[in-house]
């Protein structure tokens, strides 16, 4: 009784071992990147929501369009490769979003010096004024 | 898509590399710190690009991102006093962290009910002909050519958007006296 468990013990250890092994080592395909880009965008959500510093809130942001981005370029490579699409539509959305961010951070962080102009301080939960 | 052999080892660094570096973003004390592993992780993030054959973006990231936006961190935490952060009495975190973390959870239970559901509909990534690399200067020229075909209205409209930003950043970071003075 107790060896026929430890056998189903080790049995069930050394499959379970073996996939996870074989999984690591298996060919990386689309949905791996999303499962990456997927823990880059929480990263980011979590910073955004969390962190009381302005200039950290503005970089989570930064994380959370490269997440976006790294889905973009997967999912084109993903497609090309599947014979489906030939231009690289996906690569000029994420020029574009590129851009985006640049503006959104150049606007972000003029409104940030005003603000620390007027107020003296980055901590979010200081900034208060709107509240009612 | 099929990444092999050294390309799987090479995904496992960058994709390490790039939520290492996330996370110490978030938990990172000093804001300069913050802007170094902010760089950390859009270069690692250009690795990926470069493992998908992504050649120019990977350039364009590097240039703009590294380049420009981290620079433009850096000169800001230099204008602005987050000095008092670095002590440890000061908190890091708003009290709705606990808010946070719990939507973050319900996103990640949703992804994974989602990836599970959707992974399989997905056809399999086998290349129906033969897939062959793309020189480097041959991304660059398809990147161009849809930039400047299909995706040319909203490339003007970008170069507005950057004007527009550009006078805004002045006007919004002017002082009183600055006004005065050129009046």
């Amino acid at each position: 009784m107790n060896g026929v468990m430890v056998g189903w013990a080790v049995q069930e250890t050394t499959s379970f071992v073996s996939r996870f092994v074989e999984g690591l080592t298996a060919p990386k395909g689309v949905v791996d990147f999303l499962v990456l880009s997927f823990m880059l965008f929480a990263v980011g959500v979590l910073g955004v929501l969390s962190r009381r510093n302005v200039l950290i809130i503005f970089m989570s942001i930064e994380l959370i369009l490269n997440a976006a981005n790294l889905n973009f370029i997967a999912f084109t490579r993903h497609w090309q490769a599947m014979g489906r699409i030939s231009e690289n539509m996906g690569h000029i959305f994420v020029i574009f979003i590129i851009v985006v961010a640049a503006a959104e951070a150049v606007i972000g962080l003029g409104i940030l010096i005003a603000l620390y102009r007027n107020r003296q301080t980055v901590a979010i939960d200081e900034i208060n004024l709107l509240k009612w | 898509m099929e990444l092999k052999g050294a390309q799987v080892l090479f995904y496992y660094a960058l994709a390490f590399f790039v939520l290492i570096m996330a996370v110490s973003l978030i938990r990172a004390r000093s804001a300069v710190h913050a802007a170094l592993y902010l760089m950390g992780t859009l270069i690692g993030t250009a690795g990926l690009f470069l493992l998908l054959h992504a050649e120019f973006v990977a350039g364009a990231q590097i240039l703009i991102y590294v380049g420009g936006v981290v620079v433009l961190f850096i000169f800001v935490i230099m204008l602005v006093n987050v000095r008092e952060e670095i002590t440890e009495a000061t908190r890091l975190f708003t009290r709705q962290e606990a808010v946070a973390w719990a939507l973050v959870g319900a996103m990640t239970v949703a992804t994974i009910i989602a990836l599970r559901r959707e992974a399989n509909l997905l056809p399999p990534a086998v290349a129906p002909s033969e897939e062959t690399a793309l020189a480097l200067s041959e991304d660059t020229q398809r990147v161009g050519s849809a930039l400047y075909t299909r995706a040319a209205l909203p490339f003007e409209i970008a170069s507005l958007l950057l004007l527009v930003a550009i006078v805004g950043s002045v006007i919004l970071a002017r002082t009183r006296r600055q006004e005065e003075t050129f009046d």
